[in-house]
Formats: C-alpha cells, structure tokens, sequence
C-alpha cells in the first residue's frame, strides 16, 4: 500500500518536474492547424513538418549555426578547464602548494554571480576583438567550469595512493612524467565525468552567450530565443518547440547517459566545496 | 617527503592563476575603478576619477532596491521550498529508489535543460491559445489567471524556478540520507524508535550539514537568478521581474549607464562575499 503511494509520488514529481519538457516534445509533432485546434496533451494527426522545417529552412534562422557555435565553444570551454585545472589539482593533492587559499578561493567563485564581471569583460573583447567569437565565449566559458573542474580532479587524484607516484619516481620518473603517465590514466574516469558535466554546464549558459555574441557565434540557448521574438504573424509555437527539443538534446542524452557520475560528482562538489 | 616539490608546485599552478587573473583579476580591478569614475561609452579609456557619485546614484535608485527585494525574496522562497520538498522526496522514495537506480534518470532530468530554454518552454506552456495550462483551465473551470501579468509573475517564476531545481536539492539529500550508516539506524530501531522518531531524532541532525549547505547553494544560485526570468518576463510588467543580474544587464545595454551598472556590480560582489563568509562559518562551526 505505501509503496503504492511511493509510485505514485514519483509519478507526480517526475510529471510536475519535467512538465515544460513534455508539453514541448508534445507540441513539436503537432501542425501549426492541428494546435490551433487542440493545445492539450493529446496529439491528433503526429507529424514531422516542425522538425523538417527547422532543418530544411536555413536562410533566416539557421539552426546548424548555432548548433556548430555551442559544440565549439563548449567543446573550448570545457577542453580548457581540464587542461589548466587538471596540473593545479595535482600540484594541490600532492604538495602543499595552492591548498591553503587558491583552493578556497576558487571553490568560492562558484557562488560569486559573474554577471559582476560582464561589463568589464564586455569591453575587453571589445578591445581583443573577442566579441561574437567562439573562442571568446569558449573562454568565458572556461571560467565558469574551472570551480568544479578542479574540485573533482583534487578529489579524484587525492584518492590516488601516492606509493604509486613515489614508485614511478624511485624509477627516475619526473613529476610531469608521473602526472600524465601514472596519474592520468587512473583518474580518467573523473576525467570524463568532467568533461561531460563541463560539456553541459558550458552548453546550457546562457548570460554571456547573450552579452558577447550578436550573429557569428550566437550559441543555441540564445538562438532558440530568436525563433521566439514574434515577427508579423505571431511565434510559430510548433516550430519553436522543435527548435528547443533539438536545442536541448544533446546536453539532455549526456546527462542521461551518464547520470550515475553526474550525481556523484555534483553531490562531492557541494559537500567538499 | 612530498612528491611534488615547492616549486614544481607553483609551475604547475601557474597556468590556471594567470588564467583566472586575466579574465577575472583584471575585470575586478576595471569595475572597482570605473565604480568610482564618470564614464560613458566615449570616454572608456580616460575615466575621470569622480568619488562615490556611482554608489550614491544606485543606493538612491528605487528600482535598484526593487531588484534587491526581488532577488532576496526569490532566492529564500525557492530555496526554502526546493529544501523542503527534496528533502521529503529524498527521504520518501528511498525504499523505491534504492534497488531501481535508473529511476534516478527522470528525476535528474531538468538538470541538464538550459535554465534559459526551460524559461522559453514555459512561454508555450503558459500561453494563452496554444499553452496547454490556461487551454485545460479554461476546459474544467471556465477561466485561467494570466501567469504573467505584474500580480502573478513572481508567483509563476517562483514555481518555474522549484521544479527545475528541486530534483538538486534532492540529489544532495538522497545521498546524504543513504550515507547514513546502518549501525545508526539498527541502533536507533533496536532501542525502540519510531521510524519518524528516528528521521527526526537521529538522521536529519546528521543530514544537517548537507540541508544546510543544499539551502545557500540554491539560496545564492536563486539570489543571482537571469536566464529564466529573462527569458520568460524579461524584467516584467512595470519592472515586476527586475532581478539584480537583470538590473545591472539593463543598465548597461538597456541604459548604457555603465558607472551605475558597475557600482551596482560591485554591491552585489559585496553582498556575496558576505554570504559565502556566512557559510563557511557556519559550517566551520558544525565541523567542529
């Protein structure tokens, strides 16, 4: 009997949860006449003429745009992070060096709203010529996933017994040489939830897609926004919804795929950090 | 003997402090002086240094003040209730959850949508002819309120912002209540405690940490809120919806009163440094 009402509850919170997410998908299969018709839950005749034209029709909005500008500048964002947190960790976890402030410090900006630092990162691009690039919003981008990035990689590498390294370097090994060739094989599995949390975070941004980008580069959180400014005949819902159902994909299949890690590493992230 | 020496230590350091100097430092440094300049877009690289002028404007501007109570309100609200109701979810699915872990799945999945889209699904939900919340209120009671206008906004993006964030809060107690060790609780059941006795007595005062550090997470990732009010109500009927990031991004783009948006930056760094200080001493405290 409880464990009815368990079944029950989940069934609710996972509806209610993800009712935005449902209704769009709904409303994607649906004709611009069959929604005028019927805006509920259920679809008459499903069609694919929203996804068609989405992907067919480039000249105004094209999709593949932005698309191709959020996979590169994520892909920096995130490749970036690793790279420059993946050292720091080491260093962190197996000296002394960077424990005692940077760590907190870094663990900290996490919480900092970064809008604070918009405006004065607005007109450097503007002086760099990094506005509307995809390596500018790559860069900003790494900002934001460094905090995690290294708390992870501290974490992961802190586990790593250190007899390992110390054998390695009793073989003449350098300390560059244990990190990538002792270290980093061990790790990879935080490696790749790394990478895979970064990819989403940095996919999903939004603020600084909508500050720094005008046309060349506008990532798709910010391009799925065009398809919705009402030109003459009002937004084309079913388009738009299959706009966002494509849009939000490919982080939305990451995370499913790898939501075991993604739980873990979120839950070490806020309870070590 | 540490495996890395001390200067070893510092090379390897040394990428990501540059790094975040330049793209972070610096900023800092530029807000903290045009805070306290006359500047416009003409005249960005010769500030003319002009005292507090900046403050004194954002501190007197009802609208910024306005921005701040939203803010506050929406951050507490949708923490509180994010808590609250992760909490019970955690606690009460755990017997179903516990051998089913893919059923995790589903209940992570408004994680991974961008805030931003979850706030432009919302506009077909909601909307009057092809959303389908006012066309079945409309079916069963006759009438359906308008979500958006300047008495209900709040309220819908209070809503809007719990039940993506919520599968969070859940996630950080789901693990906390599963970390508890089973001694605890055979112990507890052996001396005759009630399983409520039990979750009140004994496991929430060890899951507290976790409750605690869950609420200023989500209290802070509130607080700072942008890309689902923008892209649902903007900054609202009448300013309704004016969130501090949304105050400071239209004072710079809307407004171009940089000086203004800068100082108001720099008020809301203070603010937030304030509370992760706040944080870390209460969990300093409850370490001890």
């Amino acid at each position: 009997m409880l464990n009815l009402l368990r079944w029950f509850v989940f069934s609710i919170a996972v509806l209610a949860m993800n009712f935005p997410v449902i209704v769009t998908m709904i409303t994607s299969f649906k004709s611009a006449r069959e929604l005028s018709l019927n805006p509920g839950f259920w679809i008459g005749e499903p069609t694919l003429e929203n996804y068609t034209r989405v992907l067919g029709e480039t000249d105004r909005f094209n999709i593949y745009g932005y698309l191709f500008n959020s996979t590169i500048a994520s892909l920096i964002g995130t490749g970036l992070a690793i790279a420059l947190a993946f050292p720091a960790a080491y260093a962190i976890a197996r000296s002394e060096a960077g424990k005692r402030t940077l760590l907190p410090l870094i663990i900290n900006l996490r919480a900092v709203p970064l809008i604070i630092f918009a405006i004065p990162l607005y007109m450097m691009y503007q002086w760099l010529g990094l506005l509307d690039t995809q390596l500018g919003l790559g860069l900003i981008l790494t900002i934001v996933n460094t905090p995690l990035a290294l708390v992870i990689l501290v974490n992961a590498i802190s586990e790593v017994p250190s007899e390992l390294d110390e054998a390695a370097k009793m073989d003449g090994a350098s300390s560059w040489q244990v990190m990538l060739m002792i270290i980093r094989p061990v790790v990879r599995p935080a490696l790749v939830t790394t990478f895979i949390f970064g990819f989403i975070t940095a996919w999903n941004e939004f603020l600084f897609g909508l500050m720094l980008t005008t046309s060349r580069a506008v990532p798709m959180t910010v391009g799925a926004s065009f398809f919705f400014a009402a030109s003459g005949g009002g937004v084309q819902w079913g388009t738009a919804s299959a706009v966002m159902v494509l849009g939000a994909l490919p982080p939305a299949l990451l995370g499913l795929l790898m939501y075991r890690q993604i739980s873990a590493s979120l839950t070490a992230g806020a309870v070590k950090g | 003997m540490a495996i890395v020496n001390r200067a070893e230590g510092r090379a390897y350091l040394t990428p990501l402090v540059g790094f975040l100097l330049f793209f972070l430092g610096f900023p800092a440094a530029v807000n903290l002086v045009y805070s306290i300049s006359t500047v416009s877009f003409e005249t960005l690289r010769s500030p003319s240094l002009s005292g507090l002028g900046n403050y004194a404007a954002v501190l007197a501007d009802r609208e910024f003040w306005g921005a701040v109570s939203f803010s506050m309100r929406f951050g507490v609200l949708t923490a509180l209730a994010e808590c609250l109701i992760g909490l019970f979810l955690a606690v009460f699915l755990t017997p179903l959850l516990a051998k089913r872990s893919y059923l995790m799945a589903p209940l992570m999945l408004p994680l991974m949508v961008a805030p931003a889209m979850i706030g432009l699904m919302y506009r077909l939900v909601l909307h009057e002819f092809a959303g389908p919340v006012p066309y079945y209120l409309f079916e069963w009671f006759g009438d359906s309120p308008a979500f958006l206008d300047v008495d209900n906004a709040f309220r819908t993006l209070l809503v809007v912002e719990i039940l993506q964030w919520t599968p969070f809060a859940f996630l950080l107690f789901y693990m906390a209540y599963a970390a508890i060790p089973l001694e605890v609780r055979e112990a507890a059941s052996l001396d005759g405690a009630s399983a409520l006795k039990a979750l009140w007595w004994i496991e929430l005062p060890l899951m507290l940490p976790t409750l605690v550090i869950a609420f200023f997470i989500r209290f802070i990732d509130g607080f700072r809120v942008f890309d689902n009010v923008y892209a649902l109500t903007g900054s609202g009927a009448g300013g309704s919806t004016t969130s501090l990031s949304i105050y400071i991004y239209q004072a710079f783009f809307k407004g171009g009163a940089i000086g203004k948006a800068v100082a108001a930056s720099v008020v809301l760094f203070l603010a937030s440094l304030a509370v992760l200080y706040g944080l870390n001493w209460i969990t300093g405290r409850g370490r001890r």
